[in-house]
């Protein structure tokens, strides 16, 4: 994406080079309005506009790992369930304010992160996959075999995050901290360490021959990633205000990763953005076949498998071919372009 | 199977990596030797799920080191297999049942179940690979173990939630396959079922030694799995073998389900503790390495039947983690290294 306008930038150039910055601002622009118009003017179909924000903003932190440093947390489901349990202890427990406990929990998680990270990260990619996977699992096995803190199964009431029962202020809420999350972490990835995040992910020993001390880096990207998860598990927690040990399962893990995957992965906006459309969709066949328990997840499978053999890069991948076309198509109309790159 | 030294630099390495590998073992064996005094069904328990996760591991551990994927729907191949055994038995039970003299059946009637098992899993091993693995293949090997990991998790998926929507989350299952009193062995009863497996288990393992050895076709495996290129120029068609080494592998985790349905019912989550189990044993023997994962197999199982015995069933979950966090401290290679080497490792 260079900027070569030289002379007066024109409003057209202007539009060109910040082309990323107004389309995401367009489409937060629409999220903003979306639970007013119909028939998102229900308080049903409002709840899923919150789902579809929770899990944008979980696919997100999820490509923030997946898609740069190419590490898959197959755990991540249980980083969302630590975050989401510490904060809902806390406030039922100790009575501590969700909202000071939803920092507790997101730090928590990134400490089990780092626990985690640290041990397996030196590790190729599989095994620190696999490692965090067997975390997850152990994480929710400890949620299950500790009944007298967490009630096990059986769930447990915590607080609401809000004092109203109206979905709208939540919507706004798990909009900001989408937003939040996706700022955070593209402010990393366009930082230094967003670079050694990519060269890492690309080709490990070449990162290693130019000085990057890998496993530093990849344990500080798969801590933001787990302490983000912590801090989006406490906003469900708060929100449903009952947890079981199910939001740990494997299975939330795949619907995040799918959803990270269909959107593209290491481009963080393909995820934010694809989240709205398949989870609304997921939840409206979920309606529709409510006597079929687990159709959706049949169809997040499909989609995932379709998408790694055919379109590896997803949906942001596609978005970027069409506009190296676009470009290219342009580029006869500008020939002034053409001599700016050359004269550097 | 695997080279000891490739390279000088290994060599001390791997002699510190052997004590400890040894260390390990005869903990293992120490503790195994105990239970058969005190706590024989411990021994039991220990060997008769222990032959069954080799089975699971060790197709795993084939696939990884052969075609370079890390099969996370290795599990959903176990419930396949239990659910084709379970379809084909209750039949057969019933004839039993009716007529008590067809003493045929009583002996060979569970049997015809477990072929069948072996004829789905190895149908749809091959199907993956080629409805799927293959496809990917010709398009990219790009981040090629990553992509097939999260490939295999969507079929997982699929394979779960479809199996819920046809046959819905009921337990199918049988009490026993033999219906007639324990054996008693040095004084310990022990039900034919579990001695039936332990023996189906060794049987299997043994020919799928003698195969992979002995063979052209197991030579052939061999060779892909250490060197591809190699191979390829040796004539091997590698589509062949991939075909093979997956019919083979999947072939193994749903026999694995069927001869312990009497253990595990087939439901549709029955896959995840199999799968994780054999993952396990994948990582603490290396990943690639058959020979270590079958020996990982009974190590695992001694351990999760202690857990389930002096703990809690539930505690199964998270003991396998914090035993291998203290594994890796020691040795971040697996308890067994690893030799094989791929294309992943770049």
């Amino acid at each position: 994406m260079s900027a070569v306008s030289s002379g007066s930038a024109t409003l057209a150039d202007v539009i060109r080079t910040h082309r990323r910055r107004i389309g995401l601002l367009a489409i937060l622009g629409v999220a903003l309005v979306l639970p007013f118009i119909p028939p998102f003017t229900g308080e049903d179909y409002r709840r899923w506009l919150i789902v579809a924000a929770f899990m944008a903003a979980q696919a997100v932190a999820f490509d923030f790992t997946a898609g740069y440093i190419n590490i898959v947390n197959f755990g991540f489901a249980a980083f969302v369930g630590l975050g989401a349990y510490t904060s809902g202890i806390l406030a039922v427990d100790f009575g501590i304010s969700p909202w000071i406990g939803m920092v507790v929990g997101a730090s928590l998680a990134g400490l089990v992160g780092l626990v985690t990270g640290a041990l397996t990260l030196r590790l190729r990619g599989i095994y620190a996959a696999v490692m965090a996977w067997f975390v997850g699992l152990a994480l929710m096995g400890l949620v299950r075999n500790v009944p007298e803190v967490t009630r096990g199964s059986l769930g447990l009431s915590v607080p609401l995050l809000l004092d109203t029962s109206e979905n709208l202020p939540y919507y706004y809420l798990i909009l900001a901290m989408l937003v939040v999350t996706f700022v955070v972490l593209a402010w990393v990835i366009r930082s230094r360490y967003g670079l050694a995040f990519r060269a890492i992910g690309q080709n490990l020993a070449s990162a290693k021959a130019s000085g990057i001390n890998p496993t530093r880096y990849l344990v500080i990207n798969f801590v933001l990633s787990c302490a983000f998860a912590g801090w989006l598990g406490g906003f469900y927690a708060h929100f449903y205000g009952i947890l079981t040990p199910d939001i740990m399962l494997t299975s939330h893990t795949v619907e995040v990763l799918a959803i990270a995957y269909i959107g593209g992965r290491g481009s963080l906006w393909g995820a934010a953005v694809v989240a709205f459309p398949l989870s609304i969709g997921v939840e409206w066949v979920k309606v529709q076949f409510s006597t079929l328990p687990g159709v959706h997840l049949v169809l997040y499978g499909v989609l995932l498998i379709l998408v790694m053999i055919y379109r590896p890069g997803g949906v942001a991948g596609l978005a970027r071919s069409l506009d190296e076309w676009w470009k290219r198509r342009r580029l006869p109309d500008r020939p002034s372009e053409a001599t700016a790159d050359t004269g550097g | 199977m695997t080279t000891a030294a490739t390279n000088l630099r290994s060599v001390p390495l791997a002699r510190r990596f052997l004590s400890f590998t040894w260390l390990t073992l005869g903990a293992a064996l120490l503790v195994m030797a105990w239970a058969a005094v005190a706590q024989p069904s411990i021994l039991i328990d220990t060997l008769v799920t222990g032959g069954m996760w080799a089975l699971m591991a060790a197709g795993l551990a084939m696939v990884f080191g052969v075609m370079n994927i890390p099969n996370f729907a290795h599990g959903e191949l176990f419930l396949l297999g239990s659910f084709t055994a379970f379809t084909v038995y209750s039949p057969i039970r019933d004839a039993m049942f009716n007529d008590p003299s067809l003493t045929v059946l009583k002996i060979f009637g569970p049997f015809p179940g477990m072929v069948a098992a072996l004829l789905v899993g190895a149908v749809v091993g091959v199907l993956l690979e080629v409805v799927l693995f293959r496809p990917l293949r010709r398009r990219s090997r790009e981040q090629w173990v990553m992509n097939t990991f999260l490939l295999t998790a969507g079929v997982s998926v699929v394979i779960v939630n479809g199996y819920r929507l046809a046959f819905g989350n009921n337990y199918h299952g049988v009490t026993r396959y033999w219906d007639v009193p324990p054996l008693e062995i040095l004084g310990v009863p022990i039900s034919v079922d579990r001695a039936m497996v332990l023996v189906i288990a060794l049987v299997t393992i043994g020919l799928f030694a003698v195969f992979l050895q002995r063979t052209s076709l197991g030579r052939a495996i061999r060779a892909v799995s250490q060197d591809e290129t190699g191979a390829q120029m040796a004539g091997i068609d590698l589509n062949r073998i991939f075909v093979l080494t997956m019919g083979l592998s999947c072939a193994l985790a749903a026999l694995a389900g069927a001869a312990l349905l009497f253990l595990f019912p087939a439901y549709p989550d029955v896959g995840l503790q199999p799968l994780y189990l054999a993952w396990f044993v994948v990582i603490l023997a290396g990943l690639g390495n058959i020979p270590g994962a079958i020996v990982g197999a009974f190590i695992v199982s001694l351990l999760q039947t202690l857990t389930a015995f002096y703990l809690r069933v539930g505690w199964v979950d998270v003991m396998p983690t914090v035993f291998i966090i203290l594994i890796l401290l020691f040795k971040p290679s697996g308890l067994f290294g690893s030799a094989v080497k791929g294309v992943w490792e770049q």
